[in-house]
């Protein structure tokens, strides 16, 4: 069967600056693809040139056809500034762009599959971010498209209804629906992706599922000891433990069950430590090692999640 | 969905989304009841005779239309494409069955209806505030078509200058700096004889829209120098709208 998405050698220039540079890729029927990379990367640049909304070099064809050629009920879009009138309620905006296509489904269903029946007849206007991003999204499956192209779905969206989300794409993915999507949250492109490609400087990094690049790329599980005390590396080592000691301290190639052991050796010590944070390598890990870039950046400048927090094992240790 | 379904989907979410502004339906409707109060009723002629606003006020009914077939579609077209382009909804909507001509039509829609509105309101002002006797003839009706064509020419304009100015103000001001001397080198509010004969009057088509307006309202002294009478104009004015419109469909934008 054809792919779905077939792009060879996309590129996209703005005057001097290169948003897209020779991108290729190939998306197959009822797949799950993500673009990852930090702002600027190309992502929303790509997807328009998958779209055809943006005049880009190269071939792409979607459903083996130029996109700005093919049957447009079958083709769902989120852009990601998108943003529909604002007093016209959610129902009447979905209701709206359902009357465009030949096809689809009840406003009344698809705004309850987003979780939206509650604020179904509130302005657009008057509703919060999340719920607005939730109305972009309910707008963008109300034609039931093969393929679905998400730009960044989930931005403004609280946990809860993230995860809510991400069951709705779970549930289109199951049901057929070719998915390509854009995140910053690492977790979100790890949960939702079957296949992921990074993108950083409009080049197309790596590409693979996301267990084969962490798995290729991401290393071993560490855990960080927030520590001052000298004494900790020289016990660390003397137990036996690979310990890096440059900006922090680091338990190298540490197995989950161990982190416990750990502890007991800095207290042994009667070492002075603050925070144990176990770090799992994950797709920041892997963008990190194969661009030499971070994804993401926290306020601590730790590594992100979806919450945007680090991951932190344990408290413990003297107090100070 | 048909054609004529999108584009009453279209539509109808652009008429709705225009009632609810308050702000914009105020000044809308409020706009052509501020001209006629000031020169149907404020303005005086000068005692000798002469100068502005001499004439009898129905041979003012042409420009009272003007202004709103004018201004009103300019600038809320213009407005709208720049609404659309900063929410990415040409964009979204590039991705769905609507066409841009389809956009364009669906917009025209919701401006005759809303100027329909608008003229019935004028007419009803010029007649009661300022007096005026409007001549009416067999083909009186027509003076519908002229509004039709008239929206139509100027959503397109409009649609143009939306896509070529790069904000909402842009659209405003470049509205402005286009209905002024369209408006005013035409024969809407003055005659041929009020300007220096080297203004080419026969290039706004406000003179067209204005030269048959009258023919069909004011029969005293109507002016039509080429002789095209009532339909002659209008085809005139139809067949810019026309071209006017195609032009306008090809420059919405369609890509980032």
């Amino acid at each position: 069967m054809a792919p779905v998405v077939l792009a060879e050698g996309v590129e996209r220039r703005y005057g001097d600056t290169v948003a897209v540079d020779g991108v290729s890729l190939s998306i197959e029927q009822g797949e799950v693809y993500g673009l990852v990379g930090p702002n600027g990367a190309g992502k929303t640049t790509l997807l328009r040139a998958l779209t055809g909304t943006t005049d880009a070099e190269g071939q792409v064809s979607l459903f083996g056809a130029d996109p700005r050629a093919i049957d447009r009920n079958r083709l769902g879009l989120l852009p990601q500034e998108f943003s529909p009138p604002g007093r016209l309620t959610a129902r009447e905006i979905v209701a709206y762009y359902r009357g465009l296509y030949d096809a689809g489904r009840a406003p009344a269903d698809v705004l309850a599959d987003v979780g939206l029946e509650g604020a179904a007849d509130t302005w657009y206007e008057r509703l919060s971010g999340g719920q607005k991003r939730r109305v972009c999204v309910a707008i963008a499956i109300v034609n039931e498209p093969e393929l679905l192209v998400l730009d960044e779905p989930t931005t403004g969206i609280d946990p809860a209804g993230r995860r809510a989300l991400w069951a709705l794409i779970d549930r289109l993915a199951a049901a057929g629906t070719t998915i390509v999507l854009t995140t910053h949250y690492m977790a979100e492109a790890e949960r939702l992706c079957d296949r992921v490609g990074l993108l950083a400087e409009g080049r197309l990094a790596a590409e693979d599922s996301p267990a084969a690049l962490v798995s290729a790329h991401g290393g071993e599980p560490s855990l960080a000891i927030e520590t001052a005390d000298p004494a900790a590396v020289d016990a660390l080592a003397t137990a036996g433990y690979q310990v890096s000691d440059q900006r922090e301290v680091v338990v190298e190639g540490l197995a989950a069950r161990d982190v416990g052991e750990v502890a007991a050796t800095l207290d042994r010590a009667a070492v002075d430590y603050g925070e144990l944070v176990w770090r799992q390598p994950d797709l920041e890990t892997v963008y990190l090692e194969i661009t030499g870039r971070r994804l993401v950046r926290t306020p601590a400048d730790g590594l992100g999640t979806e919450d945007g927090e680090p991951r932190r094992a344990a408290r413990g240790g003297r107090s100070r | 969905m048909s054609r004529p379904g999108r584009i009453r989907a279209e539509a109808e979410a652009a008429l709705r989304a225009f009632a609810r502004r308050r702000t914009a339906v105020f000044f809308t409707f409020g706009f052509p009841v501020i001209i006629i109060l000031i020169f149907g009723a404020l303005v005086r002629t000068q005692p000798t005779g002469g100068g502005l606003f001499a004439e009898p006020a129905a041979f003012y009914v042409p420009g009272y239309l003007g202004v709103v077939v004018l201004f009103t579609p300019l600038s809320r077209v213009g407005s709208e494409v720049a609404r659309h382009r900063d929410g990415a909804r040409f964009e979204k909507l590039a991705t769905t069955p609507l066409t841009r001509a389809e956009w364009l039509v669906a917009q025209m829609l919701v401006n005759v209806a809303i100027i329909g509105l608008a003229a019935i309101l004028i007419l009803g002002l010029v007649v009661g505030v300022s007096g005026a006797q409007l001549a009416l003839v067999p083909l009186s009706g027509l003076v519908v078509l002229y509004i039709l064509a008239g929206v139509a020419l100027f959503c397109g304009v409009g649609a143009v200058l939306g896509s070529l100015a790069a904000s909402q103000d842009g659209v405003i001001a470049a509205s402005n700096g286009v209905a002024l001397p369209l408006l005013f080198l035409s024969e809407a509010f003055l005659t041929a004889e009020m300007l220096p004969p080297w203004v080419p009057l026969w290039l706004s088509p406000m003179t067209y829209f204005a030269r048959g307006v009258r023919l069909l309202t004011y029969q005293r002294a109507a002016v039509d120098p080429l002789g095209l009478g009532p339909l002659g104009n209008l085809l005139v004015l139809a067949g810019l709208a026309l071209v006017v419109a195609a032009v306008a469909a090809r420059a919405l934008p369609r890509t980032d």
